[in-house]
């Protein structure tokens, strides 16, 4: 991402979008060790993990702010034009996507502690424990291709959403069937089933941080577009 | 643009105003073809190459001395007016090539008006600045007078403002009313094509906001060519942009893809700021 910020004659403008940079980058950072500090927390029964992820969820708030407020202030005072332009547009929506990831991970943290303290069997857990692990590698994959303006990484990244609905559908089925064999074990399996969505959830916003980057380094939307078909779009544009 | 509806909502009617123009789908005004311009051993412009199309405003923006003013000036023969110039290729206006022999530049310069960066109205009366261009066609009917006087400041949006006072000087007007005097001067003898160096560069931002809300409606009846430092300018003014360099057309599109997402690596340093 540096070489999109650097070589403007005005320095302060360079020195802005550094900073720009620097705070997606932190707040990515923060995010990323949220959800799989969140899926930890789960797997290992671990209360005081799960209210440290919910306490963090405040940084990721503010970061959302600060960033947002830096995106008003470049472009009120710089109106940038072409990259810089959708630099900046797709870094704002960008960390909006972050800011619904925090939430997600907020969410099964809350959800690990009504679960911890039911505190019965842990069906479902080898689920969350494969999307989990996926999910965490679609987070890093994708913010590392956002620093590294690495538009194949993005497209893989993207396409792996995929295989975390296939997983999650697969495991909605058989908690379905588990529930229908055994009614009392509802309310609990209801929980693991909003941990399996906001692991799918946070999936989708990984995969829109990489359509997002697609805009950003080329100015084709592919928001709207499967991502299996996102390369052929760009050949069609270019 | 494919036609789009959701329930009942017509989304390919809110994307009217936004849809990309194509330069294929415009009437040419004015075509250029390998025009090349030096000023002595100089060459000032490179073999230039596009049309301006009709009734839409282009824009020419580049760094000092790209060729823009000087690409601007050959549309009515200006740089006649320079000694050392010599010109090859041909600039057409509506199939007509300007440069050819016998070509009547006074009649050209009528039908290609411009306007400078410093407003430049006559010692005389507002009534008088406007009406000078007729005058000199020799129309002295005084209703005939009247009326396109107050059509051409009705058209420069400058009637409301002067109405009451059209035989006191011209000086007299702040510097964005006179720069509006002068473009209403320019529209008085019907031109077909304006051109513009640099319109608003001498004028505060409201006068300058003025002037391009003008551009804007002068478009409609009007070929408009603009040559603008100020890139936001060009970007909200016009549908064309053409980035000059050197005295070569680097690129020319649409404005809303230009600003976007140009194709050329140079266009793109320049409007992002990372000239050297």
């Amino acid at each position: 991402m540096k070489e999109l910020m650097t070589d403007h004659i005005s320095q302060q403008f360079n020195n802005e979008l550094e900073d720009l940079r620097q705070h997606f980058l932190t707040m990515g950072g923060v995010v990323e060790k949220q959800v799989s500090g969140a899926v930890e927390a789960l797997l290992n029964s671990d209360s005081t993990l799960a209210e440290d992820v919910i306490e963090e969820d405040s940084t990721v708030n503010q970061l959302d702010g600060l960033i947002d407020e830096e995106c008003t202030r470049i472009l009120a005072k710089r109106q940038p034009a072409a990259s810089d332009l959708r630099l900046i547009l797709s870094l704002s929506k960008s960390v909006s996507e972050l800011e619904r990831m925090g939430d997600e991970a907020k969410k099964i943290a809350s959800l690990t502690l009504s679960l911890i303290e039911e505190g019965e069997s842990p069906r479902g857990y080898v689920e969350i424990d494969r999307i989990g692990v996926m999910v965490n590698r679609m987070i890093a994959d994708a913010l590392d291709a956002i620093a590294r303006l690495d538009l194949k990484q993005a497209i893989r990244v993207a396409k792996k959403d995929r295989d975390v609905d296939l997983e999650y559908n697969t495991a909605i089925r058989s908690l379905v069937t588990y529930m229908m064999e055994d009614p009392r074990s509802i309310s609990r399996v209801l929980n693991v089933i909003w941990v399996l969505r906001s692991l799918e959830r946070i999936g989708d916003h990984a995969r829109h941080l990489c359509q997002h980057l697609v805009y950003m380094v080329k100015g084709v939307d592919v928001r709207h577009i499967p991502p299996q078909e996102i390369k052929k779009e760009l050949k069609k544009e270019s | 643009m494919s036609e789009t509806k959701t329930h009942s909502i017509d989304i390919s009617a809110m994307q009217r105003d936004q849809q990309t123009l194509r330069i294929e789908d415009e009437t040419k005004c004015l075509s250029v073809n390998n025009l090349h311009l030096y000023y002595g051993e100089k060459e000032a412009l490179k073999g230039i190459d596009m049309i301006i199309p009709e009734k839409k405003v282009t824009a020419f923006i580049g760094p000092s001395g790209c060729g823009k003013s000087t690409l601007l000036r050959c549309f009515n023969r200006m740089n006649d007016l320079v000694d050392s110039c010599r010109i090859t290729g041909e600039v057409n206006l509506n199939d007509q090539n300007i440069y050819a022999k016998g070509t009547d530049v006074a009649e050209l310069r009528r039908r290609v008006g411009m306007v400078f960066q410093k407003p430049n109205p006559f010692p005389k009366s507002i009534y008088e600045n406007v009406a000078y261009g007729l005058r000199i066609q020799g129309i002295n009917k005084k209703r005939i007078l009247d009326e396109t006087v107050e059509w051409a400041l009705r058209s420069a949006a400058l009637w409301d403002e002067v109405k009451d006072r059209l035989h006191e000087s011209a000086l007299g007007m702040s510097g964005g009313q006179q720069q509006r005097l002068v473009i209403a001067r320019t529209v008085a003898v019907k031109p077909e094509v304006l051109l513009l160096d640099e319109p608003a560069s001498a004028l505060d931002p409201i006068s300058t906001l003025k002037i391009e809300e003008l551009i804007h409606e002068l478009k409609a009846d009007f070929t408009i060519a603009i040559v603008t430092h100020n890139m936001q300018q060009a970007a909200r003014v016009s549908d064309y942009t053409a980035f000059m360099y050197m005295g070569d057309l680097i690129e020319f599109g649409d404005t809303n893809t230009l600003f976007t997402n140009p194709a050329k690596q140079q266009t793109e340093d320049y409007i992002t700021g990372r000239y050297g």
